[in-house]
């Protein structure tokens, strides 16, 4: 099973990507209710994994951050959710 | 460990029902257009010597206006997607669909400028038929859906009566089409998720 999912913050940022095309990072931060400088971190770590994918642009000269799911992270976190499911019911 | 599945499980599901599926803009687009092509109509209609005052300026009237509409509501949908914070997949397709009407719209019009005889209201509005009947179905919204189908059914019916004044056309084309369907979506208590 993948352990890299176990952490809160990385699970419920796949959870908030599998059913959109696109997140930006001020609505990841909401829906996980982490510290900005926790989220980076997190979302630095899916990518390195391959997990997700991040876009920076520029929005009225703020820097913008969205995210979106690689193919990789919805083959591993559906697989993730699969064995929830086996554990659950075994 | 089972109790960590239950907890996780339960995380997944909290994130994802909290995305809402909010059709609220979609409706505000087929309303503006809805009344934004009857009041250009309408006013074609009223004063067409105004209009029509030299050899392009009804084309000229059609093209500009019409450019500022979708400008004014690609600002609106981008202004949208900023505030919610996030896209859909839904939200997404349809950003497609409409985006493919917007292009083939340029290209229908550019068309009309060299072809002599040919008019393009009749394949606009039967382009605009098919993308309301695609919308209708991917969101799951029977109104919408029927709309798409009596525009196409009006489309063709337009085929065998060239005659008819093309304006009055648009208004009640665009009206039960577009205009309809979207109060009735803006006011549909499913208006937030398409499978409520």
């Amino acid at each position: 099973m993948d352990k890299f999912l176990f952490n809160p913050i990385r699970l419920k940022i796949m959870s908030s990507l599998i059913n959109k095309s696109q997140c930006d990072f001020n609505y990841l931060k909401k829906v996980t209710e982490s510290t900005q400088g926790n989220l980076s971190v997190q979302l630095k770590k899916l990518k390195e994994e391959k997990y997700i994918e991040i876009e920076k642009t520029f929005s009225n000269n703020y820097p913008k951050t969205s995210c979106s799911i690689t193919e990789n992270g919805r083959i591993q976190f559906e697989e993730f959710f699969k064995n929830l499911i086996k554990m659950k019911n075994s | 460990m089972m109790n960590t599945a239950e907890k996780q499980i339960e995380t997944i599901n909290n994130v994802i029902n909290s995305t809402k599926e909010n059709l609220k803009p979609l409706s505000i687009n087929f309303i503006f257009w809805g009344i934004y092509v009857n009041i250009l109509s309408g006013f074609h209609y009223a004063f067409p010597s105004l209009v029509q005052s030299s050899k392009y300026s009804a084309a000229i009237y059609w093209i500009i206006l019409s450019i500022i509409g979708m400008l004014f509501m690609a600002y609106y949908n981008v202004k949208v997607r900023k505030t919610v914070g996030y896209e859909t997949h839904l939200s997404r397709v349809i950003k497609i669909i409409w985006g493919v009407f917007g292009v083939s719209w340029i290209y229908i019009i550019t068309l009309s400028f060299y072809l002599k005889n040919y008019h393009p209201v009749p394949p606009i509005l039967f382009l605009l038929s098919l993308l309301t009947i695609m919308t209708g179905l991917i969101i799951k919204f029977k109104p919408v859906t029927l709309g798409g189908i009596f525009l196409t059914l009006f489309t063709f019916y337009l085929n065998f009566n060239p005659e008819i004044n093309l304006l009055l056309v648009n208004i009640v084309g665009v009206s039960l089409g577009m205009l309809v369907p979207g109060l009735s979506l803006f006011y549909s208590k499913s208006s937030n998720n398409p499978d409520g």
